[in-house]
């Protein structure tokens, strides 16, 4: 690169102030031309930033020049952040419809990720359609366009549910269909699929518009696929919908006339998990003792009294004041608990890693820079000798106190 | 009663080798505790499932079938003929394609009621109970009438060990072959070596950045970061407050009436 040549006498001359018989020259003026104005950094990077995003992104293809003013957008974030806009579809190409288990009216994590996924396929002209069975809530913001709710079915029938739920989706004829595979979902998927006669892909990993993949034989192989009428999506394997609410507008449902399900089924009954019994690594709620605690009599009462599944650290079981298979930790059991309530243990990192698959965690230490403090949603820094025999009082005193009221 | 076990040839997810899935052996087990139980595999070579002798079953049949053939028809005219009162199968194949639609297929050309994820079954002839796993431990107890096909959990009670004399006495017989060119049209899928994707990490926001996903993986990020620390609180007080916290996570249960 070469530079002009600079003539400082014709750089005062073109500076000098006019009009005046003492040469005076005008030094604040920019010079143009010749030399270069200094560079702002500072600046430069500012003028890259985008607007209306709360982590910092810059669009470095955007080059300010420098000498120039800075122009930052306004930012108008807030006001979209304060009222999200309702997505409407008016009239989508094409459906691609969801069928989530939707236990107790709710969709699950695992019906998000189905969400999510069905919105990858539907793209931008394709809309989804969800299809639940009975009351759900909350189906427009995790991505539905459509919604068909049909009635659930009384008692436990998923022969009659399966017939039901092949009539409503032959009637939307949708250009694909995804069900979560869980226990529910896997087994209304397939008998939907013998139903319609149509092949199943089952437990897709991978779900975009230009193919499903799933593993097979032992996880050596995967297989891919475009996508066909009928899959079932693994869980933790696509991401929920994470944009803007939809419409979720309610599509008319055909009074179709209730099949009558077969008399082969005589009684259904739940029978809920007993959590005595349960082995640990099932358990929804767990409560653990650790070294701190002395009176393991008290322990059990309130483990019981809680309706826990008991567990211990490995001092516990070691000493054998507590069986070996109530171990948590990296040499015991790993939790898929709900939430952990520890008593009077530590938390070492080989103890942490059993509790690291739990949500809610609640710990009583007498230590206040223990770890399991700080692993903790609701740390007590108290002795657990005294707390325990609290709660047992404080449960006796509700069950008795409701007992009074209705008595 | 009649009991038929499906058995298919597996193979063992890390060594690949031919091996009875878990799950069937599981189904063994079930099956011999009601009472005698025949084995029904289909496939170009029953040495695959004569595991199952050793497991509990004392007769086997085989319908020869060449590989690759959908065996739907071939074990449904099989089931038509036997007549069984109960039908157990497991709930995935494994080491094929382990899609879990044969038990389905079977019940719809059979008509017969399918109660998948069974972890026991007892009973008798006229009505079976079967204890169905929910998941987490919980349980659907089911009484049907008349034939009916399980799959089975493998939360089911572990399977027999293996005896080497009862696989020795036991008897795989050859039940005919199955008529061929029930060639069912294969989609095309296309295979490669499996490659493991990056597990979801739960709770992590969206475009979030490398940070928040990584406190959302270590759980920092989750009810630890907003946690509440109460300092030597008194203890009924803490005991009231641990009460409220399990109630509002929803692992407790209100206040319950003792006496109604
Ligand atoms: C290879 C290896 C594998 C291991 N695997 C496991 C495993 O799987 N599971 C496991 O648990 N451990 C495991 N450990 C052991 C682990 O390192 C710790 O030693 C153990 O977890 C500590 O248990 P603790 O917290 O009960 O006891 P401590 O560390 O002794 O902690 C007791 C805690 O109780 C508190 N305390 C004392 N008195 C009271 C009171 N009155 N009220 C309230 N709090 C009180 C104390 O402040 C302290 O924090 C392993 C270790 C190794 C080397």
């Amino acid at each position: 690169m070469t530079r002009p040549r600079r003539d400082p006498r014709a750089e005062r001359a073109s500076i000098q102030v006019a009009g005046e018989a003492r040469p005076r020259f005008d030094r604040t003026a920019r010079r143009t031309g010749s030399g270069r104005p200094r560079r702002d950094p500072r600046a430069e990077r500012a003028g890259q930033r985008v607007a209306a995003e709360a982590r910092p992104r810059y669009d470095l293809s955007q080059t300010v020049r420098f000498d120039a003013a800075v122009i930052t957008e306004a930012q108008p974030k807030a006001a979209a952040a304060a009222s999200p806009k309702i997505l409407v579809l008016d009239d989508p190409a094409f459906l691609v419809a969801v069928v989530p288990d939707a236990p107790g009216g709710r969709l699950s994590s695992h019906d998000r990720q189905v969400l999510g996924a069905a919105r990858a396929l539907a793209g931008r002209e394709g809309g989804v359609a969800i299809l639940t069975l009975g009351a759900c809530e909350g189906v427009g913001p995790a991505g539905a366009d459509r919604w068909l709710p049909l009635d659930a079915v009384e008692g436990y029938d998923p022969a009659t549910q399966a017939a039901r739920v092949a009539a409503a989706l032959t009637a939307l004829a949708p250009r694909h269909i995804l069900f979560p595979e869980s226990l529910d979902g896997g087994d209304l998927a397939r008998r939907v699929a013998v139903r319609m006669g149509e092949p199943l892909f089952t437990n897709a990993e991978v779900v975009a518009a230009n193919g499903l993949v799933r593993p097979a034989k032992g996880r050596r192989v995967e297989q891919r696929i475009a996508p066909g009428l009928l899959s079932t999506v693994a869980p933790d394997a696509v991401a929920e919908y994470g944009g803007p609410p939809r419409e979720a507008r309610p599509l008319p449902v055909e009074a179709e006339a209730p099949t009558q399900g077969s008399k082969r089924i005589v009684s259904a009954a739940r029978v809920p998990a007993d959590p005595a019994t349960v082995p640990l690594a099932l358990a929804e709620f767990v409560a653990s003792a650790g070294n701190g605690i002395t009176d393991l009599d008290t322990f059990r009462q309130v483990v019981a009294a809680l309706r826990a599944t008991p567990g211990a650290s490995r001092v516990l079981c070691d000493a054998g004041l507590m069986p070996r298979h109530t171990q948590v930790g990296a040499s015991g059991t790993v939790l898929a608990a709900t939430c952990y309530f520890a008593l009077g243990i530590s938390g070492a990192p080989q103890h942490l890693q059993g509790v690291a698959g739990c949500e809610h965690v609640v710990a009583v230490n007498t230590d206040l820079h223990a770890a399991m403090i700080e692993r903790a949603g609701l740390a007590i820094v108290q002795d657990a000798q005294a707390v325990m025999p609290a709660l047992l009082k404080l449960l006796v005193q509700e069950a008795q106190g409701t007992g009074d009221e209705t008595a | 009663m009649t009991i038929v076990v499906l058995l298919s040839a597996g193979r063992h997810p890390v060594s690949g080798a031919p091996v009875l899935p878990r799950m069937e052996a599981q189904a063994i087990r079930i099956a011999a505790s009601l009472g005698e139980a025949v084995g029904l595999h289909a496939g170009p070579d029953a040495e695959a499932v004569r595991e199952a002798l050793g497991l509990g079953l004392t007769r086997i049949e085989h319908i020869a079938l060449p590989e690759g053939l959908d065996p739907v028809p071939a074990l449904s005219a099989r089931l038509a003929a036997l007549a069984p009162d109960l039908v157990l199968a497991g709930r995935r194949s494994q080491g094929g394609a382990e899609s879990g639609v044969v038990p389905y297929a079977l019940a719809e050309a059979l008509d017969l009621l399918l109660i998948p994820d069974v972890v026991a079954v007892s009973g008798g002839a006229d009505t079976l109970t079967l204890d169905q796993s929910l998941g987490r431990g919980a349980l659907r107890r089911v009484s049907v009438r008349g034939p009916v096909l399980a799959t089975v959990h493998p939360d089911a009670a572990a399977p027999h060990a293996y005896a080497f004399g009862k696989a020795r006495r036991g008897a795989v017989e050859l039940v005919g072959a199955a008529a061929t060119g029930v060639d069912v049209p294969q989609a095309i899928v296309e295979e490669r070596p499996y490659r493991r994707r990056p597990k979801l990490v739960k709770g992590a926001p969206t475009g979030g950045s490398a940070a928040e996903r990584l406190k959302a993986a270590t759980g920092e990020g989750g009810s630890a970061a907003k946690g509440r620390l109460l300092v030597e609180p008194d203890p009924e007080e803490a005991a009231r407050e641990i009460l409220a916290h399990l109630r509002q996570i929803g692992v407790l249960a209100g206040p319950t009436k003792s006496n109604s």
